[in-house]
């Protein structure tokens, strides 16, 4: 390819939580701050050429017409050009493949992407839930979040044996890794037994099975590679991204035991790196549900169809396991502020290629991380990214 | 008394009532009264007297093995309409896929609307202008809290397939023909609502009405109908029964029986359904001799006879209609009625019931249509938002009446669901006979043991009250009294090319 090759050289976020206290530009402005700082040679901000905002719901705050001019304006950048992107799910992520496109194509040398959401300025019942009466009048009608994922499971566990208990296991292995993560909204360590004792939501999935309602912002500084060293001395590429659709009705899936789109998604990113997941250290991977981990690690070609839920038990996504999946607490445990969620994960896989993930790091062998989303209606959205820290 | 110009005759009946049974004694307990006998049939959030009519109406058309396209006519009688003014009589018509050039009518505005109905319709068949139709009549009226009437108001709806053809190509001939006819009215104020009322206002005063109103009339039309034709006078009668004790006052007089008594018992006062009710209470199990019944309502009682020659298909089914239903507390109904309603704030739909998005959606909702691929044979459901083959692309689709029965593909019970909804709530994606698939509500009652592979039927249910204004859809359901498809698996709706 022609393209020029794109480096991370910087990245940052606010601790995740339920930010009462802070506004949307406030988190905006956190994240952007923090990505500067961690330049490690210093970084200007008026050397950002272009930024690209991710926010998936204004809604949630009440601002649906964010636009692109919202967040240039709370982290002083006021002027330069700046675009919101919005793809459910993976908006952060697909924001993420957009400015890596941007600096290949040459037309920006310094692009930020930058995911900020807002989720609990609204009450949960007046939030995310509310969508029980989005989609079609009468077709969706009662079509909450967990709907989209938890028919998923119910079939998995008819198809495969899978059990609540390797559902529970996605949990517990995630929020132990939130435990390690500073930033993460869940820092305690919980069990099978909680998990399965805790309220049913949509059965079959219980509340430790569902991520909870997260605010949060995530900052990236991309830019070429021929000049990444002009900021640092341990840039990370991108190797590949791909994005793939579906159809976005529940009822119109071609399987109730995978998600085509993240098959698609990841197919595209891998040959686009020229590897496999074989070649993988780590990865962040969607788990906004347990079944939907359980879910991708089998789209992803972690494991065979069918294994995950038992791979998840035998501890192969563990941090110490084959192939580590989620080291951040993933969505259950650090939270799914939707537009800042994929740019957060690109966070990690940043950090852990460069080794400074602390008490969460993972054995780095390839020098390769992966990140995935997928989502919306239908999870008909599926973005994949592949970072390396080989030259 | 008049005469019909061609003869009419009965060819199958149909029966259904709401899911729901309440004490009098809980509604005595309630307001402190005490005693009570009796219950009444109550209908379930998501039953209302449009998704009674439905259900009788299936049933009816079942046991006729008619198709609902083969109709001529629907005439429908309600008390009290789901919309006082609007599209009533076509949602149910739709619903039931009768075709959209037939003839009816909606009949409403007080319990005498089931016979105004029936009445219509014999007119359209005596007159010719229709071959064979089907009545329904149905009600669920909302009694005031702490009335007489809470403890005798119940829910039901009958159905009767009518013919003017009267089997002239059928050896065996029509299973019943209608007799004769007879009215008589006092214009009285009984129960009524006015235009600002959200319940029926119960009789001013019980022994004035029934003195003076509901026992000289129907006497005087039972005397007429009996004095008719004395060979064909009724052996029983099916009566319109406010209270539970004024029918069988009557039926002493005319020293007759009264057939009705077991629908009253079970299901209560089912207004413009009761004097249908207990008609067909009246066939079931008969295989010859005269019926008759009585409806009231609006200060008007009309008696229509009945001579039967064979059992009616159908109407043995009453037995299980009435065996049927879910015991609740008094809150129960009342929630259950909109009459306790959480001061929460619920959730709206994505867009009102008015919008264009419920006029794109209204028809293939109703109706369940989907479109079907004529390149791969793939069905897309629903047909507004599928321009194009899911299957293959393809853009030659025609719509199509999906099959309204399956097998689960796979399904959840949403526990977390803010008003409107009330959780449990089923989601179950449906494989349907027709190979086309849907993701629909399941029931409640399902909730706890609900598997993939059962098999499900799709039945029409209210779904959300919406701004004042009932919104349908359809809800998977595997227990109870499933009725059948309406008629052949996914017909082809010829002249409708879509999207």
């Amino acid at each position: 390819m022609s393209w020029n090759r794109v480096a991370v050289v910087g990245a940052g976020l606010i601790k995740f939580g339920e930010l009462f206290d802070q506004s949307y530009e406030q988190m905006a402005a956190g994240a952007f701050q923090a990505a500067v700082a961690s330049v490690d040679k210093g970084f200007d901000p008026k050397a950002v050429e272009a930024a690209l905002v991710a926010t998936q719901r204004g809604s949630l705050w009440g601002q649906e017409g964010i636009g692109g001019n919202t967040v240039p304006s709370a982290i002083g950048l006021s002027g330069i050009p700046c675009t919101r992107v919005e793809n459910a799910c993976p908006t952060g992520s697909d924001a993420f493949r957009i400015g890596a496109m941007m600096v290949a194509s040459g037309v920006h040398d310094v692009v930020l992407v930058i995911g900020v959401e807002k989720m609990r300025d609204k009450s949960a019942q007046e939030g995310l839930l509310a969508r029980a009466a989005s989609g079609h009048p009468v077709y969706n009608r009662g079509e909450t979040a967990p709907v989209l994922f938890a028919p998923f499971a119910t079939r998995h566990m008819h198809e495969f044996g899978t059990t609540r208990e390797m559902l529970a296991a996605v949990a517990v292995k995630n929020h132990h890794n939130g435990k390690l993560d500073p930033y993460a909204h869940f820092q305690n360590e919980i069990t099978v037994e909680q998990v399965l004792a805790a309220p049913s939501v949509c059965q079959p999935l219980g509340l430790l099975d569902c991520c909870p309602q997260t605010d949060g912002a995530a900052a990236m500084i991309l830019t070429t590679a021929a000049r990444a060293g002009e900021f640092t001395d341990k840039p990370v590429y991108v190797a590949g991204f791909g994005v793939a659709t579906d159809h976005p009705a529940l009822h119109e899936k071609s399987t109730y035991v995978g998600l085509p789109a993240t098959t698609l998604a990841s197919g595209r990113a891998y040959a686009m790196a020229g590897i496999g997941p074989d070649a993988l250290d780590m990865a962040e991977v969607h788990d906004c549900f347990t079944i939907t981990e359980i879910l991708d690690i089998e789209d992803l070609g972690f494991v065979e169809k069918g294994k995950g839920g038992q791979a998840t038990l035998n501890g192969e996504t563990a941090l110490d396991g084959r192939l580590p999946v989620n080291p951040s607490g993933g969505l259950l445990a650090k939270g799914h502020p939707i537009g800042a969620t994929g740019v957060a994960q690109l966070t990690e896989c940043y950090w852990q290629l460069r080794e400074e993930a602390g008490e969460r790091q993972v054995a780095v062998r390839h020098g390769n991380a992966l990140q995935h989303n997928v989502g919306g209606r239908g999870s008909g959205v599926s973005v994949v990214n592949i970072l390396t820290r080989n030259r | 008394m008049s005469s019909p110009v061609h003869p009419v005759s009965l060819l199958a009946v149909g029966a259904a009532a709401p899911s729901l049974r309440l004490t009098a004694a809980d509604v005595g307990a309630a307001w402190g009264s005490g005693g009570g006998r009796g219950q009444v049939a109550v209908c379930d959030a998501d039953e209302d007297t449009l998704t009674l009519a439905f259900e009788a109406a299936e049933t009816a058309l079942a046991a006729a093995g008619l198709d609902a396209g083969e109709l001529d006519g629907l005439w429908w009688g309600t008390t009290r309409p789901p919309f006082a003014e609007g599209p009533s009589h076509t949602f149910l018509a739709t619903a039931l896929g009768i075709d959209p050039g037939a003839a009816g009518g909606l009949s409403a505005g007080s319990p005498h609307a089931g016979m105004d109905a029936l009445l219509a319709a014999w007119d359209a068949l005596a007159a010719g202008h229709a071959g064979t139709v089907l009545v329904v009549a149905s009600d669920a009226l909302l009694p005031g809290p702490g009335t007489a009437g809470e403890s005798t108001t119940g829910a039901g709806a009958a159905a009767l397939v009518l013919t003017g053809d009267n089997g002239a190509s059928n050896g065996s001939g029509p299973p019943a023909r209608l007799l004769g006819r007879a009215s008589r009215v006092r214009p009285a104020l009984d129960r009524y609502r006015g235009d600002r009322g959200a319940a029926t206002v119960d009789t001013y005063d019980g022994r004035l009405f029934r003195e003076q109103v509901f026992l000289p009339l129907l006497e005087e039309v039972g005397r007429v109908l009996a004095g008719t034709d004395p060979n064909a006078a009724p052996e029983a009668w099916a009566m319109s029964d406010p209270d539970g004790k004024l029918a069988s006052a009557v039926a002493r007089r005319l020293g007759s029986t009264l057939a009705s008594t077991p629908v009253q018992a079970a299901l209560g006062d089912t207004g413009a359904a009761s004097p249908l009710l207990g008609l067909v209470q009246a066939l079931a199990g008969r295989e010859r001799g005269a019926v008759g019944m009585i409806g009231f309502g609006g200060g008007r009682a009309t008696g229509v006879t009945v001579a039967v020659s064979r059992s009616l298909p159908g109407a043995d089914r009453i037995g299980a209609v009435l065996a049927g239903g879910r015991p609740v507390s008094y809150t129960t109904a009342l929630r259950a009625r909109g009459q306790l309603e959480a001061m929460t704030e619920p959730v709206p739909m994505g867009v009102p019931p008015g919008s264009a998005a419920f006029v794109r959606g209204n028809q293939e909702m109703l109706a369940l249509e989907g479109a079907r691929c004529r390149g791969c044979a793939t069905i897309s459901t629903p047909p507004s938002v599928h321009p194009t083959c899911t299957g293959c692309g393809g853009t030659d689709l025609q719509v199509v009446a999906l099959a309204r029965r399956g097998t689960v593909q796979t399904f959840i019970v949403n526990q977390t669901m803010p008003a409107p909804f009330l959780a449990p709530l089923p989601m179950v994606i449906v494989d349907l006979e027709d190979g086309a698939r849907l993701l629909v509500q399941g029931s409640p009652a399902d909730a706890a043991d609900l598997a993939i592979d059962d098999e499900v039927v799709l039945r029409l249910r209210r779904y959300a009250v919406e701004r004042g204004v009932p919104v349908y859809g359809y809800t998977a359901f595997r227990s109870g009294l499933a009725p059948a498809p309406v008629g052949a698996v996914s017909t082809v709706r010829t002249g409708e090319e879509g999207p």
